[in-house]
C-alpha cells in the first residue's frame, strides 16, 4: 500500500498534496498497489472531502492533540503510530517546508530509508529508482531505497502536475484513524506563525499576467491593457518606468527591483525587455511579446512575438478572446 | 628662572601630549594587524605627491588646498626654527646668534606670510563660509587652533621689530613658546592629530584602491563583526581623519540623500575605539542599513587626502553581517542565483551558448587566438549589452584579431566580494582561475570594468596574474590609424567607477570618441572621480523604494542630462542598465550608446 501524507493547515489544503497524489498514482500504475491518503490535523473534514475526489482507495483522517499546533515531535509521534497501524510499503510526501522539518525525524525514528526532493520515479530492473538533484542541481542521481519498508519519499514541488492527478468515478471512502501519541512529551512550544506583511498584490501567484512597458506611451492607454487583462482574467503588471511614473502602483512592478513572477502566460505589451525586467519574469511558462521594435531584447526570450503596434493588436486580441 | 619655568611648562605639556598619543597608539597596536609595507615604490611616490606636494588636498579644492599647502609647507619650514628656539629657551645650547640662523629666519619670512594668509583664509572658510562637508557645527577648537597658528606667525614676524632682550621681546618669545606648547597639548584629541599621523597613514595606505585581503577560512576568519575586529590600519585611519568631508561630498549615496556618510563611518570608528566598545557589533555602530547603502565606487577612499581606507571597514563589516546571515533579502536572491547558476541573473547557461553560436564565436585556443574575450554576466545574458559585444567583435574581425571565448564562465565574483559574501566569491574565483589557467590566455579582453578589476586585480591574491584590458584600451590602440569622420556629434561620456577610478582608464575612451567624431561635453564629476551609476556593491538588485533620498542613478542621469548632450556614451554594462532605467523613468529622450557600438557605427559608416 502507498501512503500519501497530505498537508493542510486550518482546513486549507496545500496544493502540493495533489502533486504527490499524481506521483503516487504513477507508482501505483506500475505496482498495482492501492493508495491511501492520510490527512493529519484538526478541521480535516473539508480537506478529506476534497481529496476524496482523487482516484485512491481511501482517505484516512487523523486528529489528535499532538498534531495541533504543528510540531515535529507531535507529528513524528502521531504519524509513527499511524504508519504502524496502516503498515504501508511506501510513504510519499510533498517536499514542503513542513515535510523537510519532520520527515527526516520520522524516518530516523522508524529507522527507514528517506529519499528527499525527488523529481521523478522510474523502473530500474524490477525496482523503483527515484530521481533527485545533487550538487545544487548540477547532477541528478537515481536512488533505489534499501532495507525494509516503508520507504519514505518526498516529491519536489512541481515534479508532478496537480491537474494530472486522476479523479475517481465516485468519492473515495473517508474514515478516521485513532492514534496514540503523548502530547505532553512534545518539546517544542511554538508561537503563533509569523505572518509576513502581505503585499496588497501578490503577482507571484498569478496564472496570467498582462504587463505594460514604456510602449504604452500615456497613462490613458493603460485602460487598453486593463481591458485585455479583464478579458483574459489576468493580473496587470508593469515594468519600472510605468510604476515610477505612477501610472500603476509600485506593487505591480515586475523585475529585479519589483516582484518575481512565474505565471503560465506572460503578455508583455511594449516592454523592451531590459535584463532587470527579464530576471523578474524568467519563470513564466509562455511569454508573448508585442513590441514595435523588432530588435527589442524581449523577443530573445519570447515564445511568441508580434512586431507591431500594440494599439492595433491588443484590441484585436480582446475581440478574439471575447468570441 | 625663565629656563626653569620653560622646562616645567615643556614637561607638563609634552606629558599631556604623550599621554593622549600613547592611548591612541595602544588602541592601534591592540587591533589585529592589517598594516602592510609592500610596493614601497608606489608608496613613496604617493607620499611625495600627497604629503609633500599636497596633491589630493589641492586637486579637488584648488584654492583651499593651496592655502592648506602654504600652512603645511610653512610648518615644515619652521621645524628647525622651533627646535633652535626651544634648545635656547631650555638653556641647552644657544644657536640663535649664529649667522646661518639669521639667514634662516630671513628665509622663513615669506613662509610666515604664506602661513598667515593661508590660515586666515581657512579660518574664514570654516567659520564664515561653512561648506557642507565640514559638518553643521562650527568647531570651536579649530577656530582656537587657527588663531594659535596666526599668533605664532605674528609673534615670529614681530621678532624682526622687537629687541629680544627687551620686556616686549621676552613677552613675545613667551607668547610664541606657550602657544606652541598649548597647541601640542590640543593636537591628539582633535582632528589636528592629522599633523602627526597623516604622513604615516598616507604611506601605509594600500597602493590598491579598495584593497580587501581574502578571508582565510582555514583560520576561521569571517569578516568584521565587532569593534575589536577592526584592523590596525582602520584604527590608525580613525585617528588620522581631518574631517574635511571630501569623502562625504563625493559619496554618491550621500549625494542622493541616503544615510551613508563615509566621514561619519570613520568618526564612529574613532568614538567606538576611544570609548572602549570592543564588543559592540559593527552593525550597531554604523547601522546595518547604512552599511548596505555603499556602492563601493571608491570615491571616499580615492579622494581622501590623509590616506584613509573606507572600503575595508564597509565591506569588512558586510562580511561580518553575511557570515551571520544578516544580508538583505535581495542579496539572498542574488546569492541563490550565483550558487545555482553561477551568474547574477539566475539564468541558464544555454542562453550564453546560444549567444556564442549566433555571434559565431570560437572557443578559445591559446595556439590559435591572440586574446581571450571574457563575456561576463552581462555579456553572457543581457541582450542589450550583447549588441555592444557584437560591435566589439566586428571591430576585432575587421582588424584580423584572432579571439576566442571560454566554453563556460562563472560570474567573476565581484557582486559577492563587494557585498561581503567572501565564501561565494572565493568559490567563483577559484573555479574561474582553474578554467583560465587551463585555457592559458596571454591577454584577456573584456568590456566589463568590474571584470577588469576583479580578474586583473583581486585574482592576483590567489596567485593568478594575467593581463586583462578593457575594450576601450584595446580598441583605442587598435584603431590609432583611423581617420576621423568629417561630421561631429556632441556626446557626453559617463566614466564607470571601476574603469575611471579603479583602473585609471580615462584618456582612452575619450581619445576614441574624439577620433570618431564626438565632441565630448564633460559632465559634472568625471574622469577618475565620476559619480556612481548606483549599480556597484550589489545595489544593482536593491533599488528599493523604502530607502530615503532619490535613486543614485536618477541623480547621475540628471548630471549627464545637464551637459545638454542628447547622447550618453557608456563603457560598462551595469552603468548602462542603471542609467537607461533612470532615463526610462524620467521619460527623457536621451540616447544611450555603448562606446564599442559608437566606434563600430562610425567605422562601418566610413567603410
Amino acid at each position: 500500500m502507498i501512503l500519501v501524507i497530505a498537508e493542510q493547515r486550518d482546513g486549507k489544503l496545500n496544493r502540493a498534496t495533489w502533486e504527490t497524489i499524481a506521483g503516487a498514482q504513477q507508482l501505483a500504475a506500475q505496482t498495482g498497489a492501492p493508495i491511501t491518503v492520510l490527512v493529519p490535523g484538526a478541521n480535516s473534514a473539508g480537506v478529506a472531502g476534497e481529496l476524496a475526489a482523487a482516484q485512491v482507495k481511501e482517505i484516512v483522517t487523523v486528529e489528535h492533540a499532538a498534531l495541533e499546533p504543528y510540531t515535529p515531535d507531535g507529528f513524528t509521534a502521531a504519524l509513527q503510530d499511524a504508519i504502524g497501524s496502516l503498515s504501508p510499503a511506501q510513504v510519499l510526501l510533498p517536499h514542503t517546508y513542513q515535510t523537510r522539518d519532520f520527515a527526516p525525524k520520522l524516518a530516523a525514528r522508524l529507522d527507514r530509508a528517506l529519499i528527499t526532493d525527488v523529481t521523478a520515479a522510474k523502473a530500474a530492473g524490477g525496482e523503483t529508482a527515484f530521481v533527485r538533484p545533487m550538487f545544487q542541481g548540477k547532477l541528478t542521481a537515481d536512488v533505489v531505497p534499501q532495507g525494509p519498508g516503508p520507504h519514505f519519499v518526498t516529491f519536489q514541488i512541481g515534479a508532478y502536475r496537480a491537474d494530472q492527478a486522476a479523479r475517481g468515478q465516485s468519492p473515495a471512502p473517508v474514515r478516521a484513524l485513532e492514534v496514540k501519541a503523548d502530547a505532553a512529551a512534545i518539546r517544542e512550544k511554538p508561537e503563533a506563525p509569523f505572518q509576513q506583511a502581505r503585499q496588497a498584490v501578490d503577482l507571484s501567484q498569478a496564472e496570467r499576467i498582462v504587463s505594460v512597458g514604456r510602449g504604452i506611451k500615456e497613462q490613458a492607454n493603460i485602460a487598453v491593457a486593463q481591458q485585455l487583462a479583464e478579458a483574459l482574467h489576468a493580473e496587470i503588471a508593469a515594468s519600472r518606468p510605468i510604476c515610477d511614473a505612477g501610472w500603476l502602483p509600485m506593487e505591480r512592478q515586475v523585475g529585479s527591483s519589483g516582484q518575481t513572477v512565474a505565471p503560465k502566460l506572460y503578455l508583455a505589451l511594449g516592454i523592451s525587455g531590459a535584463i532587470q525586467h527579464l530576471v523578474g519574469m524568467k519563470g513564466a511558462n509562455t511569454v508573448v511579446a508585442i513590441n514595435k521594435d523588432a530588435d527589442a531584447p524581449i523577443f530573445e526570450i519570447a515564445d511568441y512575438g508580434i512586431v507591431g503596434d500594440l494599439f492595433e493588436i491588443v484590441p484585436a486580441i480582446i475581440e478574439a478572446v471575447k468570441k | 628662572m625663565q629656563i626653569v619655568a620653560f622646562w616645567i611648562l615643556l614637561l607638563v605639556f609634552l606629558g599631556a601630549f604623550a599621554a593622549q598619543v600613547a592611548r591612541r597608539v595602544q588602541l592601534i597596536a591592540a587591533a589585529p594587524g592589517t598594516i602592510a609595507l609592500d610596493q614601497l615604490g608606489s608608496r613613496t611616490s604617493r607620499f611625495l605627491l600627497d604629503v609633500v606636494l599636497q596633491r589630493r588636498t589641492i586637486r579637488e579644492r584648488p584654492l583651499t588646498g593651496l592655502m592648506h599647502a602654504l600652512v603645511f609647507w610653512g610648518f615644515v619650514a619652521f621645524g628647525g626654527y622651533t627646535l633652535t628656539e626651544f634648545l635656547h629657551g631650555l638653556g641647552i645650547v644657544d644657536l640663535t646668534e649664529t649667522g646661518w640662523f639669521h639667514a634662516y629666519r630671513i628665509a622663513l619670512t615669506p613662509f610666515a606670510i604664506g602661513v598667515l594668509a593661508g590660515i586666515l583664509f581657512l579660518l574664514v572658510r570654516r567659520a564664515v563660509v561653512r561648506p557642507v562637508g565640514l559638518g553643521t557645527k562650527v568647531s570651536l577648537e579649530s577656530v582656537v587652533i587657527a588663531l594659535f597658528i596666526a599668533t605664532l606667525m605674528i609673534t615670529f614676524l614681530l621678532t624682526f621689530r622687537l629687541e629680544e632682550a627687551s620686556m616686549a621681546g621676552r613677552a613675545n618669545w613667551w607668547v610664541h613658546a606657550v602657544v606652541i606648547l598649548a597647541f601640542m597639548a590640543l593636537i591628539p584629541a582633535s582632528k589636528h592629530l592629522h599633523l602627526v599621523l597623516s604622513p604615516i597613514t598616507v604611506f601605509l595606505k594600500s597602493p590598491e584602491l579598495g584593497n580587501l585581503p581574502n578571508l582565510d577560512f582555514e583560520k576561521e576568519q569571517v569578516g568584521l563583526e565587532t569593534v575589536k575586529d577592526l584592523g590596525s590600519k582602520s584604527a590608525l585611519d580613525a585617528f588620522t581623519c581631518v574631517e574635511c568631508g571630501r569623502c562625504q561630498v563625493n559619496c554618491p549615496a550621500w549625494g542622493a540623500g541616503k544615510e551613508l556618510n563615509p566621514k561619519t563611518i570613520v568618526l564612529q570608528t574613532q568614538a567606538a575605539l576611544l570609548e572602549g566598545q570592543r564588543d559592540r557589533k559593527l552593525g550597531e555602530v554604523y547601522s546595518e542599513q547604512v552599511l548596505w547603502q555603499c556602492t563601493t565606487c571608491g570615491a571616499c577612499e580615492n579622494q581622501c587626502p590623509v590616506g584613509i581606507e573606507h572600503l575595508p571597514i564597509l565591506i569588512g563589516s558586510r562580511r561580518g553581517l553575511v557570515s551571520n546571515g544578516d544580508a538583505p533579502d535581495y542579496l539572498g536572491a542574488m546569492y541563490n542565483n550565483l550558487e545555482r547558476r553561477s551568474n547574477i541573473w539566475g539564468l541558464g547557461y544555454d542562453q550564453r551558448t546560444k549567444f556564442i553560436q549566433s555571434a559565431a564565436l570560437e572557443i578559445f585556443d591559446a595556439t590559435k587566438h591572440d586574446v581571450l574575450v571574457w563575456l561576463g554576466c552581462a555579456g553572457s545574458f543581457d541582450a542589450d549589452f550583447q549588441k555592444s559585444l557584437r560591435s566589439l567583435f566586428s571591430i576585432l574581425r575587421a582588424k584580423a584579431i584572432k579571439f576566442g571565448v571560454l566554453s563556460k564562465e562563472r560570474c567573476n565574483g565581484d557582486p559577492a566580494k563587494r557585498t561581503g559574501n567572501e565564501y561565494m566569491y572565493q568559490e567563483l574565483a577559484n573555479g574561474n582561475i582553474e578554467d583560465l589557467k587551463a585555457a592559458a590566455p596571454k591577454k584577456i579582453l573584456t568590456s566589463c570594468p568590474h571584470c577588469v578589476k576583479t580578474i586583473g586585480n583581486d585574482y592576483r591574491k590567489f596567485g593568478y596574474d594575467v593581463e586583462i584590458v578593457h575594450s576601450s584600451v584595446f580598441v583605442e590602440e587598435l584603431l590609432r590609424s583611423a581617420k576621423a569622420p568629417a561630421e561631429r556629434q556632441v556626446v557626453t561620456y559617463h566614466d564607470p567607477c571601476y574603469l575611471g577610478r579603479y583602473a585609471g582608464t580615462v584618456d582612452e575612451p575619450r581619445a576614441l570618441l574624439e577620433r570618431f567624431g564626438a565632441d565630448v561635453k564633460e559632465p559634472e564629476r568625471n574622469r577618475d572621480n565620476p559619480y556612481c551609476c548606483g549599480a556597484g556593491g550589489g545595489l544593482l538588485f536593491a533599488d528599493k523604494e523604502e530607502e530615503p533620498g532619490s535613486r543614485i542613478s536618477d541623480v547621475r542621469f540628471k548630471q549627464l542630462q545637464a551637459t545638454g548632450a542628447s547622447t550618453v556614451v557608456t563603457a560598462c554594462p551595469f552603468c548602462s542598465i542603471m542609467l537607461k532605467g533612470a532615463q526610462a523613468s524620467a521619460g527623457a529622450e536621451t540616447q544611450f550608446v555603448d562606446l564599442m557600438t559608437f566606434v563600430n557605427g562610425k567605422l562601418t559608416k566610413q567603410a
